[in-house]
């Protein structure tokens, strides 16, 4: 089953339907307020396989703007905000199946519309050689790196926009 | 039976004694000889691990990473409510006011501690410092290091949390912190070498057990660990070294 369709934020919002790897689908709302990411503090959480979240830390749930219960045993594209294209991802969930690390700028849609960047890394949890589900870490990221990667990630959308 | 405790060098002199006061009291009511080892540096701690010397270790969380999946050491218990955070400071007057203040080609002070490195290079970052972009100044202690912050030697130093807090009031009021990691999920490990297993259960009981009889307190006062150890299974640790692992690049 899907994630729900989100609740229309108080704040100007833009709406779009946004459809997941898994074949589901949901209609968000994305505001234009940038929520800072926490000074000093780490985001972290864990999936399955599948990508279902197993765990969040204090600050993954304070920024995500989702109880906890909310968040463990969904999906990790509850955070997929929709400026960001799909070719961003690429190479995530094929890197880390084959047991690599993965490293991106992302930008994150919070429950409430607004948004917050991070630079994501994302490792698979190998157990006795065998990978059982993975790990994935934000960091405050470059200021520099988001203002480079805007226009880019903006045209990719475009591109994909284009070709569907 | 003598097994050798080695105690990671990151801990403040001061809390000598405490280390000592915890080997007396596990020896005790483990009813093993424990020996302390006390190396004065990572090289010192690197040769005694290398000769298997250890066979308990109070390890940092960079070294334990090798340890346990390399060398299959047996994670077995980590300081309770005590995460090892990093602080990066300024002097006072050096106008400096937030990480992004500083630029390519600062000097940073910084200890031989490689915890406090990696998490500080994580925390520069937003300011699109990178190793290479540092002029590091090597110090041997914390104390030195806030010496050339405060003299503005230095634009910035980095330290243990725990070891910013044990600068004396005076040196504290002469610097300014630029950021302190909150990370909490990252600490100290107590590992046993897989050939001390059928010892574990009594040392593990033992360590777990302080703070449960009277005086217990003086000694975890004294190690600077007021709540003393907690159990860290196997699973654990494999998640804080799934963590730093993330944090190396």
């Amino acid at each position: 089953m899907g994630l729900p369709d989100m609740a229309l934020p108080p704040a100007p919002s833009k709406e779009a339907r946004l459809t997941y790897t898994d074949g589901t689908s949901r209609t968000v709302y994305a505001t234009d307020l940038e929520v800072p990411f926490p000074e000093g503090r780490l985001i972290v959480s864990r999936t399955d396989l599948a990508g279902i979240i197993t765990h969040a830390n204090d600050a993954f749930v304070e920024m995500s703007g989702y109880a906890r219960e909310d968040l463990i045993g969904a999906p990790h594209h509850i955070l997929r905000h929709p400026d960001m294209p799909k070719i961003a991802f690429k190479g995530l969930w094929d890197d880390v199946a084959a047991g690599k690390k993965w490293h991106g700028y992302v930008k994150n849609l919070r429950k409430d519309g607004a948004y917050y960047w991070v630079y994501a890394t994302a490792v698979p949890n190998i157990r006795n050689g065998v990978i059982v589900g993975y790990t994935s870490v934000r960091r405050k990221p470059s200021r520099t790196r988001i203002n480079e990667l805007i226009p880019v990630y903006a045209q990719w959308l475009a591109d994909e926009k284009a070709a569907s | 039976m003598t097994l050798n405790f080695l105690i990671a060098p990151d801990f403040a002199p001061e809390r000598f004694a405490g280390w000592h006061m915890l080997n007396t009291t596990l020896q005790r009511r483990s009813g093993i000889h424990l020996h302390l080892l006390t190396p004065a540096g990572a090289h010192e701690q690197a040769e005694l691990l290398s000769v298997g010397k250890a066979d308990l270790v109070y390890a940092n969380p960079f070294d334990a990473t090798d340890m346990i999946r390399t060398q299959g050491y047996i994670p077995f218990a980590r300081p309770a409510k005590r995460y090892d955070e990093m602080v990066i400071a300024t002097g006072a007057e050096s106008g400096l006011s937030s990480v992004e203040d500083l630029k390519a080609g600062c000097r940073i002070a910084l200890t031989e501690n490689k915890d406090v490195k990696l998490i500080g290079l994580r925390l520069l970052e937003p300011a699109d410092l990178t190793e290479a972009t540092i002029r590091w100044v090597p110090v041997d202690t914390y104390q030195a290091a806030a010496r050339l912050a405060i003299k503005g030697e230095v634009e910035a130093a980095f330290f243990l949390a725990d070891a910013y807090a044990s600068l004396t009031r005076m040196s504290r009021s002469q610097l300014r912190v630029l950021v302190e990691s909150a990370i909490s999920d990252i600490s100290h490990v107590v590992l046993a070498h897989p050939r001390v297993a059928a010892e574990l259960p009594g040392i593990a009981k033992a360590l777990l057990g302080i703070g449960q009889q009277p005086g217990d307190s003086d000694v975890l006062d004294a190690l600077g660990l007021p709540s003393g150890f907690e159990p860290m299974n196997q699973e654990e640790a494999e998640f804080m070294i799934d963590l730093m692992d993330t944090l190396l690049d």
